[in-house]
């Protein structure tokens, strides 16, 4: 294991940014803090990085506890947010910094960080100033300056939030290309949802300074534990609904006039929260098959690859993409709506 | 141990002690003190040393080791500090200590080199104790510094300040009376309100107390009527006003007092004017409050100036444009939009001109006459036939208190109600220009006294160069080579000139001094504004709070603190060097937070997580950003070290005379001549520095850093 937390809690004054969290990081997989602004997933890296103490509880590195340690004594590396390049200095004196400080020779450290550059696809860039470059190009800069002293964890602190949104794709890309190809051992820390479950093998979502739930992409998607979380990891409806057990494995779910059975092993029988995906339901004209949701079409907006719909129904207001963008319904028409089952979700039983 | 535990008097350089280091008990080192001189007490400080030697070697847990340091050297630097101050020359320095220990044969002097080696080992060695615990973010070096700066803070700042309050209670033979304060404090030359009633003068606290308020009113008017003019009108000579605010820093405080004394004087030319045109006798009107007034409405308006800039430029256009989009017009704009949000900034420069009133005193020792303030009182107190220290330390604890009470003022007052509207956003709206009759106003005050002062100027160099000013107008270089002459001998060159050697003096100290003002400010600043420590918010206090403290009362307090061990360094060229450099660490402070707030943090950041150590990170990364910070420190440094006045003037001596102190005795004298003479020099070798760095910085294209810092983070 790379990175091990044990009941780590940070406080300032009086404020407690991060209230007793626990997780570990596999030796070679990227792992992503995902949350809120404000959630302290960039307090909890930084901790990582040794550039914030914790105020209780154990951090472990590589085995090593390294809980007292400072930012220079411990085996990681950092790409920044704003990227942090020494703007006096030469792209390659900016990959040789940490080369040199760690006791390198001059040559041999403006070796590596030729390697380096290569690796990030900026050979032929050393003598520039980090001015001169674009946005993508700084971020790479900042990447093989970390890379290069191979740590034993690389941490990321929101890193594409400067680029376009063209550019972040391609940057996503490259970094999980990267880590994939020299089995990196990566911790990710963003605000994107998307993001992070394109470039992650697991995620910690964590909200108020505690950690809402953790897995892989899809567990979170499919199965979120909270109405937060539901609510966090794409866009979903909320809605009262009443539960009934069909068998161990099936679940009815009665919204409104509706009912969709779905596959659940745990919820309970009675009242609930249920989240519902938009792009779960299917906008039919009324009156639509025997188990649809009736309503009434309240506003619609075009955006391209799809219309959004806000549609009144006894179960309240739900929000809907719809992909045929042929034949769109106006405000005041009657629709029948159709949920699938994979978009229903029990976020909470009682 | 091989350096000589207490102070010499010879000097360190003489070599003397080399054979007395064991044997001798003036030359002894450390442990041949306790061993065979029997000082006892010096132990604890050395066995806590080897201590700490031996807890290094110990095999134990890295966070029990730091406790255990931290301890063991603490406890050392305790009990060294309690020594120190607890045995002066005549034994036990306390009653109370006598009749618990028993009479104390022996006698200690000031520490000396091995005494101050073992207090920064044990202090270095307490800061990496701390620092292995964990404590200032585990970095031993951070831990170092902040160490280093508090502890110089506490022993050059805040102990002579004590040092005074000390005094102030004690009578003649140092024994302690609360009494005796308030007998000092309520005598009527202190508090007299005579002056109102017309039958007699006010007591010096009021004087000091009405020219502050008056002070503090006139620059901030003139100040608000420069800065609208350079900002908000489209006046052609802007620039030209700009040059002004470069005067007061290379002018010594009192040149503006002589200047008017050329003018209004007895046989200044207004008088000689008048007695030649009306026969109306010459009088003496400018000694007094209106003459201090006006040398100081001259002096610190450029201050205020610089204030009041920054506050006007502070008003966002796009407030003001929506104030006109509302229909209003350009005068209701200015009345109800831009002067309300400029309220903060001109308090600030208010209490700045009060503080700077109060602290003044080169323009009331030369223009006071009878209209004594607290300063001038209090120099008469420590130089004067009177040598009442008492007397002295009870005054500048006054003065103290007021400085103070300003600056608390101030901060409650505009501290945290700042409407600067400057934020990283764009802020595309155009000033708007200043009403007709605001603008009139301004104009109307401002070149009037932008020509008078350009004429002070002029006069105050001219008076260097005739003979005798009021009766012989020939023009004449005597002045100057009587100051600065240079003969040629069958030796050599002989600087016979009398400035010489109080020139030297003060430029050797001033260039001494600079470097280490600009290091400790920049350290400092980079400690509180990069650095997380426990104790963070006071250390900034004290930096801060230095700044407010004027420097007569210093100049008092070391006097006061360092002629008795254990740091007696009275008379010495040290004691200067040291009060030019906490004098001035504040404005390096200042310029250090200033400049280093506009550097991303993440720069810092970068080079710890890149295994760059703290002091490799101040070096390569941060020190190279901070360049113009770091020349303008050393500047102002060193020509505010040349310039100054109100501290050193007690803590100059025959051997180490400066420049200004020398200068104000020749005033006092009546040698005008050789005085203007010698400040026109100083003055032209100020500006000559500040224009030569200022060339060298600026060929450093700071647009184009500021646009990499810029682009770095976009």
């Amino acid at each position: 294991m790379s990175v091990e937390f044990r009941d780590v809690v940070k406080r300032y004054g009086t404020t407690t940014a991060v209230s007793g969290i626990s997780f570990t990081v596999e030796t070679g997989s990227l792992v992503t803090l995902l949350g809120p602004s404000g959630c302290g997933k960039t307090t909890t890296l930084r901790m990582i990085a040794g550039l914030e103490l914790p105020s209780e509880g154990r951090i472990l590195i590589a085995g090593r506890d390294v809980t007292r340690l400072s930012a220079t004594e411990r085996d990681v590396s950092m790409v920044f947010q704003s990227y942090a390049l020494f703007p006096h200095m030469s792209v390659l004196d900016n990959v040789c910094y940490g080369l040199r400080r760690s006791g390198h020779s001059k040559e041999a450290a403006a070796q590596q960080a030729r390697a380096g550059l290569a690796q990030v696809g900026l050979a032929g860039y050393e003598g520039r100033q980090p001015s001169e470059l674009s946005g993508g190009q700084q971020q790479r800069v900042a990447v093989a300056r970390a890379l290069v002293l191979k740590p034993s964890v690389l941490l990321f602190d929101e890193p594409l939030s400067n680029l376009d949104a063209r550019l972040r794709r391609q940057m996503r890309e490259d970094i999980r290309e990267l880590q994939q190809a020299l089995g990196l051992t990566v911790v990710y820390v963003t605000h994107d949802q998307q993001e992070a479950m394109a470039v992650s093998d697991r995620i910690i979502v964590m909200n108020v300074g505690r950690i809402e739930q953790e897995g892989t992409p899809r567990d979170l998607y499919e199965r979120p534990a909270t109405p937060f979380l539901a609510r966090f990891m794409g866009e979903s409806n909320p809605a009262r609904a009443h539960l009934h057990r069909l068998d161990p494995q099936r679940l009815r779910v009665q919204l409104g006039p509706a009912t969709i059975d779905i596959d659940n092993g745990t919820a309970s029988d009675g009242e609930a929260t249920v989240a519902v995906r938009p792009e779960a339901i299917t906008v039919e004209a009324a009156p639509g098959p025997a188990n649809a949701l009736p309503g009434t079409v309240v506003k619609a907006s075009y955006v391209g690859t799809h219309i959004e719909y806000s549609i009144e129904t006894e179960a309240g207001t739900l929000f809907a993409t719809c992909p045929q963008v042929d034949r769109p319904l106006a405000p005041g028409a009657a629709v029948a709506l159709v949920l699938a089952p994979r978009g229903v979700i029990v976020v909470e039983s009682r | 141990m091989l350096l000589p535990w207490y102070a010499l008097q010879e000097g360190l350089d003489s070599g003397a002690w080399l054979g007395g280091l064991w044997s001798s008990e003036d030359y002894g080192s450390g442990f041949a003190e306790v061993l065979a001189q029997g000082k006892w007490w010096l132990s604890p400080a050395l066995l806590a040393l080897m201590g700490c030697f031996g807890l290094s070697l110990l095999p134990i847990p890295r966070e029990r080791r730091g406790t255990c340091l931290a301890f063991v050297a603490g406890a050392g630097v305790v009990l060294f500090a309690a020594q120190a101050w607890g045995i002066g020359l005549r034994g036990w320095t306390a009653g109370w200590l006598t009749a618990l220990f028993g009479e104390m044969e022996s006698r200690q002097v000031g520490i000396g080199a091995g005494a101050a080696v073992a207090l920064i080992a044990l202090l270095s060695l307490l800061s990496i104790g701390l620092a292995l615990r964990g404590a200032f973010g585990g970095d031993a070096f951070v831990a170092g510094a902040v160490t280093a700066v508090a502890t110089s803070i506490l022993l050059f700042t805040a102990w002579p300040i004590l040092r005074i309050l000390l005094q102030a209670f004690q009578n003649g033979d140092g024994a302690f009376e609360p009494a005796l304060v308030i007998e000092r404090l309520s005598a009527a030359k202190i508090w007299s309100l005579r002056c109102l009633s017309g039958s007699g003068r006010c007591g010096v606290a009021w004087n000091t107390l009405f020219l502050a308020v008056a002070c503090g009113a006139g620059t901030t008017a003139l100040g608000l009527a420069f800065a609208l003019i350079v900002t908000r009108t489209s006046f052609r000579f802007k620039k030209t006003l700009r040059v002004l605010t470069v005067l007061p820093i290379v002018t010594p405080p009192f040149v503006i007092g002589l200047a008017l004394i050329l003018i209004f004087g007895r046989s200044g030319l207004v008088n000689q004017l008048l007695e030649w045109s009306l026969g109306v006798p010459p009088t003496r009107w400018i000694y007094g409050f209106q003459g201090v007034l006006l040398a100081q409405l001259f002096a610190f308006t450029p201050v205020a100036f610089l204030v009041l800039i920054g506050v006007v430029e502070g008003v966002s256009p796009t407030l003001e444009e929506a104030s006109q989009t509302l229909r209003a017009d350009a005068w209701t704009t200015f009345a109800t939009v831009s002067l309300p949000l400029m309220r903060p900034g001109l308090a600030n420069a208010f209490l700045v001109g009060f503080i700077e009133s109060i602290a003044d005193f080169g323009n009331p020792i030369v223009l006071g006459g009878d209209y004594g303030v607290l300063s001038t009182e209090i120099y008469f107190a420590v130089v004067g036939a009177q040598l009442d220290y008492g007397h002295a330390a009870a005054l500048a604890l006054l003065l103290l208190v007021l400085a103070l009470g300003a600056f608390f003022l101030q901060r409650r007052v505009v501290g945290g109600r700042s409407y600067a509207t400057i934020s990283g956003k764009g802020d595309a709206g155009l000033p708007v220009p200043l009403p007709k009759g605001a603008r009139r106003w301004a104009l109307s005050v401002a070149l009037p006294w932008a020509t008078f002062t350009v004429l002070l100027y002029g006069f105050a160099f001219m008076g260097g160069l005739v003979k005798v000013w009021g009766r012989d107008y020939t023009p004449t270089l005597d002045h100057y080579i009587k100051a600065f002459a240079i003969e040629r001998s069958a030796s050599g060159l002989i600087w016979s000139g009398a400035a010489w050697n109080s020139f030297w003096t003060t430029v050797t100290l001033a260039a001494i001094a600079a470097p280490l003002t600009a290091l400790l400010g920049l350290l400092a600043a980079w400690l509180l504004v990069r650095q997380r420590f426990v104790g963070r918010a006071a250390l900034e206090f004290a930096t801060m709070l230095s700044f407010a403290v004027p420097g007569t009362v210093i100049g008092v307090a070391y006097v006061f603190a360092f002629n008795i061990p254990p740091i007696e360094i009275t008379g010495t060229a040290l004691i200067i060097v040291i009060c030019f450099v906490f004098r001035n660490m504040p404005v390096g402070v200042r310029a250090g937070i200033a400049a280093m707030s506009q550097i991303d943090r993440s720069l810092d950041e970068a080079s710890a997580t890149l295994r760059g150590r703290a002091p490799q990170t101040l070096i390569h990364v941060v020190l190279p950003l901070l360049r113009p910070a770091m020349v303008g420190a050393l500047v102002y440094g060193f020509v505010r070290a040349v310039t100054t006045v109100s501290a050193v003037v007690f803590l100059v001596t025959a051997e180490y005379e400066l420049a200004t102190t020398y200068i104000i005795l020749r005033v006092i004298n009546g040698d005008y001549g050789l005085a203007i003479a010698y400040s026109s020099a100083l003055i032209a070798l100020m500006l000559a520095a500040i224009l030569l760095i200022q060339l060298a910085v600026g060929d450093r294209r700071l647009g184009r850093r500021a646009a990499q810092l810029q682009g770095s983070r976009a």
